[in-house]
């Protein structure tokens, strides 16, 4: 095969010789036109400039021909452009057209000459000269007999960061969004994980710690001395309830007095003195919640007495042992 | 001060005038073999003024029960057996013309009597349902152009037979509300069983003494109602009927779609009259969450419209019933 740059000079001196040059003007009376290509060598498929220009004089109309589709065989128009007045100067104008060409035929093709036509007498025209252009098929010829390759070879993109930079605030979002629904099910499920971020978790008092507290505070309001005694059996029935449920596990706040005295009879840690005098309470707190009872003064402290009594009783120790004490006693 | 002596003298009057509970209990315990709760309600709905519907199987002494009752009253006792082709007049009574008087005169039906055993009351139309569940409602009957009241005290058992459901005519739910108590009675423990088959073969049936008047009865109503009930029984009462029309806010989430309806007013009504009679009953002049719940079950668990969900996954009104006295916080 004969290399690109040799062949464009064959080309070139073949249309010297036949006198096909990429520009060509012509001339008649007073009517100047002339065609130029921006190259006369293109690939198949590629596209060129056709420049055409009149130069006439004003008051003079002169007509371009029009180019649909088709410009000569071989070579088609992709785009026609207007018609531009250049300059005026020495009483003449100066037109000129772009069409935007190409071919997909390869080989020598012929740009015809143009004709154009001076307005009101037909027998004025002026032309520009023939050009040739030639068309270079870049690829292989296919062979069916060798068999169907590929044009080209798939082309490899390497992976760049910098391409995903465009994403960032997307990405950020759902992180965060992510982050936040990770938080929230940690907190929900398991807020151990959290402690040492949000910082330590309150531990919670044993239930009888809660109950004496309790106890202590409706000692200190002295209802009963305001003649509230309802309120004051009512908190106090409150409070132990609350402590066996939490205590035993028990259903206490739904159930009766005789429910829980029944519930509480088979647990080992409960002993009879306590259920006894729990039971003394809860029948006086029954009588002063729905039969108006009133009881004495001395009747209401005790009452209070057995509640304390009935929680330290049944209260539920952690006994540590002597490693643990050590340990306790060396942090203080 | 003041208030505690009321109740105190309240409890000591109550104390005083229902131990004919006792007597009651041994003479009725004298025919009838356990159903130590049968005749708990009965007597209940005779303190309370309400009415009872029975539901169980046949040969439970429903009858013996409520016929004992009649003669320990000294009360009229009449039986009616529910049948298809029963017709309202043969309940309520008719004017028939006399021709010796050349006038009509008024045939009072059996309903004009002190105890009524409606047996087996889904067999019978609803036309002569509706008359009696009126009567039973309004105490009083008309026939003509008279109106007459029917006698005091006035119940009513109901009687409902669980299997057998075809070609019977099922008490609609409005009718259904009208009772006080929907008592449902099982079969007698081995040992009751052994007993009543003895009591059966002895030469003479045991027979209950008439140890009261019907005026006893209207007495002890009045005193029934003067038992205490604290603003906190109350509450509770209507925690437990609010609980069954709209159980989500009770943490019974699981029962939303389950109950079509939940039970009435005249169920808090009903709760509070029962939980009354059951605290004079057991001879207290105050009522205690106790004693609502001993009656719960019997007052609500015809008063709960089940949906086709409970249905179909087996849940019963007397589950709902359970589980809501197991979540109501008790005062």
């Amino acid at each position: 095969m004969i290399p690109y740059k040799k062949r464009t000079a064959l080309v070139l001196l073949s249309m010297s010789l036949l006198g096909l040059w990429p520009q060509s003007t012509a001339r008649a009376q007073n009517i100047t036109a002339s065609a130029s290509i921006d190259s006369m060598q293109i690939f198949i498929g590629g596209q060129i400039n056709l420049t055409l220009e009149v130069s006439h004089p004003q008051g003079m109309a002169v007509t371009f021909p029009i180019y649909a589709d088709t410009l000569a065989q071989s070579i088609e128009v992709v785009n026609r452009g207007k018609i531009d007045t250049l300059s005026i100067e020495n009483s003449r104008i100066q037109l000129r057209q772009v069409y935007r060409i190409t071919s997909f035929d390869s080989g020598m093709h012929l740009i015809p000459a143009i004709r154009f036509m001076a307005q009101g007498d037909s027998s004025q025209f002026v032309q520009t000269r023939e050009m040739a252009l030639k068309v270079y098929n870049p690829f292989e010829e296919v062979d069916p007999e060798k068999g169907i390759f590929d044009i080209k070879q798939p082309i490899n993109t390497p992976f760049s960061w910098t391409e995903l930079i465009q994403y960032w605030p997307y990405a950020a979002g759902f992180l965060g969004l992510m982050l936040l629904v990770a938080l929230f099910l940690v907190w929900k499920y398991n807020r151990k994980l959290l402690t040492p971020i949000l910082g330590k978790e309150k531990p919670i008092d044993p239930p009888h710690v809660i109950a004496l507290r309790e106890l202590e505070r409706i000692k200190e309001e002295k209802l009963w001395q305001k003649g509230q005694e309802k309120r004051y059996y009512s908190d106090i029935t409150d409070v132990l309830r609350h402590y066996i449920e939490t205590r035993f596990t028990l259903p206490a706040l739904e159930q009766t007095t005789d429910e829980i005295i029944q519930s509480l009879r088979p647990i080992e840690s409960v002993d009879n003195t306590s259920l006894t005098n729990l039971q003394m309470l809860l029948q006086t707190s029954d009588l002063v919640k729905f039969a108006k009872h009133i009881p004495l003064g001395d009747e209401n402290d005790l009452s209070m007495i057995h509640a304390v009594f009935f929680v330290n009783q049944t209260k539920l120790e952690i006994v540590k042992t002597i490693e643990e004490q050590k340990e306790t006693s060396q942090k203080i | 001060m003041e208030q505690s002596v009321d109740i105190r003298e309240l409890n000591e009057r109550i104390k005083e005038q229902s131990s004919f509970v006792d007597l009651i209990n041994i003479e009725m315990g004298k025919v009838i073999v356990g159903q130590k709760h049968l005749v708990e309600c009965l007597l209940i709905g005779m303190l309370s003024n309400g009415h009872i519907l029975l539901e169980g199987v046949p040969g439970l002494a429903k009858t013996l029960a409520i016929n004992t009752l009649a003669s320990v009253i000294d009360a009229k006792f009449a039986r009616i057996q529910f049948t298809p082709d029963l017709l309202p007049a043969d309940l309520l009574g008719t004017l028939i013309y006399s021709q010796k008087n050349e006038e009509f005169v008024v045939r009072k039906g059996p309903l004009f009597t002190n105890f009524v055993l409606a047996d087996e009351i889904n067999r019978a139309p609803a036309k002569v349902q509706s008359a009696l569940l009126e009567a039973m409602q309004e105490r009083q009957v008309t026939i003509g152009d008279h109106t007459y009241p029917l006698e005091e005290p006035f119940l009513v058992m109901a009687t409902q037979n669980p299997i057998e459901q075809e070609g019977t005519y099922p008490l609609p739910e409005a009718q259904v509300d009208r009772f006080m108590l929907k008592v449902v009675i099982d079969y007698p423990k081995k040992e009751e069983e052994q007993l009543i088959i003895r009591h059966n073969l002895a030469k003479s049936f045991p027979k209950a003494s008439a140890i009261l008047k019907p005026q006893d009865i209207i007495k002890a109503r009045q005193v029934v109602k003067d038992v205490y009930m604290d603003e906190k029984i109350e509450k509770y009462i209507v925690d437990i009927v609010y609980a069954t029309r709209f159980p989500a806010d009770y943490k019974l989430s699981q029962f939303k779609d389950m109950i079509s309806y939940g039970a009435s007013p005249r169920a808090s009504i009903s709760l509070a009259m029962a939980s009354k009679a059951y605290a004079f009953i057991k001879r207290r002049g105050y009522v205690v969450p106790e004693d609502v719940r001993a009656v719960c079950h019997d007052v609500m668990r015809h008063r709960i419209g089940l949906s086709y969900e409970a249905e179909a996954n087996n849940v019963t009104s007397e589950e709902i019933i359970s589980e809501i006295l197991n979540t109501v916080e008790v005062p």
